[in-house]
């Protein structure tokens, strides 16, 4: 079976022009612009099967999003070669579009001066959808997601969550084979998070559609990726799966440990690890080679009442990993 | 073919619904202001007539002239399109474009049914206005052919939307193109007729003007329902907006592709 999406070598520049600060620099630029090039993507390559979510994480400009942006069609590559279901997306023929739904989570798809159900009812005459079918799912879903109460109100007095939700039932009507999902939990409050999370990995196990996600919040990535990608300044920085990333990137182990009585005063341990006075808790990222080292010198110092270690987890070695890049 | 049309229709409701949503902002629209721009070139047809202390100008009665500016007046504000070439700009401009061009239909019929669709009930509640007036007044006009004069006008409504349309898609160029706008459709204004009939003017530009299809917005339908026109010369119109039409788009198809290309999909 042939991939679902397949890339190869590719490569996304911008332009864009230099401006100086002042106000000067403002009046000479009506005549004199300096244009500078900005690569957002560089040798990517890439094959994805149908069927599999990907998770997509790296820092702000990164060129996640440009990455989204020329597999959905939306924009067109500088070089290399991109094949989305057999078609060349940029291409955007209606029966590409047809099969694919995206939902950049920091932007209406939906139409803001009508109520969601009249918006459905436009996607349904976009897509040539039967209407009976296409009612019935959105009752479904709305059920699931617990928002079939406003349906019929204006996108524009929705909440943010709520919207978020209306926006997922209109990308999922017309049965899309792949769903880019840019950031679809942004901005959403703990709850509403887990509620489209939870929906989403429901309905990847009974759809299975093919998945690209970008999200800062690496739960999101964690309970609903097969595979994890990494960009870093434009290059595909790691493919592969979430476990063994974790596994090959922490170095380090997260030991704990619960003192008898605050420390009275400074204990320097090493040159990196300095207690200071009225600690109690103590919480330290170290290599696992020299815990009992510290362990040992911490307790020549301070009476220790509990010791416990940790692994440090996916999301923390990420943000480990993305201070790096920055 | 059907599932174009099914498309179409639904888009042209949206057009209406939307803005039947904000129903003081329509209302305004369709019946204040035209009723008030009715209301001034009324008294100033008056006064210019009064005077000049004339009782025809140019071969035209008072009567005429004011049948002819009632019309116009009517005619002119459906024959032009500032609101969806703006909303246009503005999709380009913050990148609220991606959810139309991501999904199978195109951003060109998108908007044009959308603005026939919107021009329909305008057309329907503002007829009112004008139709009270010579009514009330007993102006000359030949209201048998409101229905062809209607097919004109909304045929040069997609004249209209495809130069709307080339103008938005500057935008993938330059920011802030609303001056384009601005000056576009107050050339439009003149060349149309809409600020005056074009036989007032001299020969040479009478007969430049006839020839583009601008005259097909108000000035042809306008003298053609009050008996100013020939028939003849009212049929240029169809074909002049033809003509224009196929340059137009041409013009456009270049520009869109030209612009996508260099489009980075803004804040997505």
């Amino acid at each position: 079976m042939s991939p679902a999406i397949e890339v190869k070598d590719l490569n996304r520049v911008y332009y864009s022009y230099k401006k100086s600060v002042g106000l000067w620099s403002s009046v000479k630029g009506l005549w004199n612009r300096q244009h500078v090039e900005k690569v957002a993507l560089s040798d990517i390559s890439l094959s994805i099967p149908s069927g599999e979510v990907i998770g997509l994480v790296g820092a702000n400009g990164a060129g996640k999003t440009t990455l989204i942006k020329i597999l959905s069609g939306l924009i067109a590559a500088s070089s290399g070669e991109v094949n989305v279901l057999g078609y060349n997306p940029f291409h955007r023929r209606n029966e590409f579009l047809r099969k694919i739904s995206v939902l950049l989570g920091q932007k209406n798809q939906l139409w803001w001066d009508i109520a969601p159900v009249d918006s459905y009812q436009l996607l349904m005459s976009i897509y040539d959808l039967d209407v009976n079918k296409s009612q019935k799912k959105i009752k479904e879903l709305a059920d699931i997601l617990n928002c079939t109460h406003v349906l019929e109100t204006q996108l524009r007095r929705l909440s943010l969550g709520e919207r978020m939700k209306m926006e997922l039932i209109g990308a999922l009507l017309h049965d899309p084979q792949i769903l880019f999902l840019d950031e679809p939990t942004i901005g959403l409050d703990i709850v509403a998070q887990t509620s489209i999370r939870n929906f989403l990995s429901a309905y990847v196990k009974d759809k299975k559609p093919t998945i690209i996600l970008t999200s800062h919040y690496m739960d999101d990535i964690s309970k609903l990726a097969d595979r994890l990608l990494i960009i870093s300044k434009g290059r595909l920085f790691y493919d592969g799966s979430i476990d063994k990333f974790t596994q090959k990137s922490v170095q380090k182990k997260r030991l704990k440990l619960i003192f008898e009585n605050p420390t009275k005063n400074a204990i320097r341990i090493s040159d990196d690890v300095l207690i200071m006075p009225g600690t109690k808790n103590l919480d330290l990222e170290v290599e696992p080679t020299k815990m009992a080292e510290i362990i040992t010198q911490i307790a020549q110092f301070q009476s220790v009442q509990n010791i416990s270690t940790e692994e440090i987890d996916f999301e923390e070695t990420i943000r480990e990993f993305l201070k790096t890049q920055q | 073919m059907k599932h174009w049309l099914k498309r179409n229709l639904a888009f042209a409701r949206l057009g209406i619904q939307t803005n039947l949503e904000y129903r003081f902002n329509f209302f305004i629209d369709a019946i204040v202001q035209p009723a008030m721009t009715a209301g001034i070139e009324i008294f100033l047809w008056f006064a210019l007539f009064a005077a000049t202390n004339t009782e025809t100008l140019n071969g035209y009665s008072k009567e005429s002239y004011l049948a002819y500016v009632i019309w116009a007046a009517f005619v002119g504000r459906i024959a032009i399109s500032w609101m969806y070439e703006h909303m246009m700009m503005d999709e380009i401009e913050t990148g609220s474009i991606n959810a139309i061009i991501l999904r199978p239909m195109t951003f060109f019929e998108y908007y044009l049914s959308q603005l026939l669709g919107y021009k329909l009930v305008i057309f329907l509640f503002s007829s009112l206005v004008p139709l009270s007036i010579v009514l009330y007044f007993g102006l000359p006009t030949a209201l048998n052919r409101l229905p062809l004069v209607a097919l004109l006008i909304f045929y040069y409504l997609i004249f209209i939307h495809a130069m709307s349309f080339m103008t938005a898609c500057l935008a993938f160029f330059l920011n802030r193109v609303r001056s384009f706008t601005l000056v576009k459709n107050f050339t439009i204004y003149i060349v149309s007729g809409e600020l005056f009939p074009l036989d007032l003017l001299p020969t040479f530009w009478k007969k430049l003007f006839l020839n583009m299809p601008f005259a097909a917005g108000v000035y042809l339908p306008v003298g053609y329902l009050t008996n100013r026109i020939s028939t003849e010369l009212f049929l240029t119109g169809f074909i002049n907006i033809s003509i224009g039409l196929v340059v137009v788009l041409f013009l456009s198809y270049i520009i869109w592709r030209k612009g996508l290309r260099s489009y980075s999909g803004t804040g997505a």
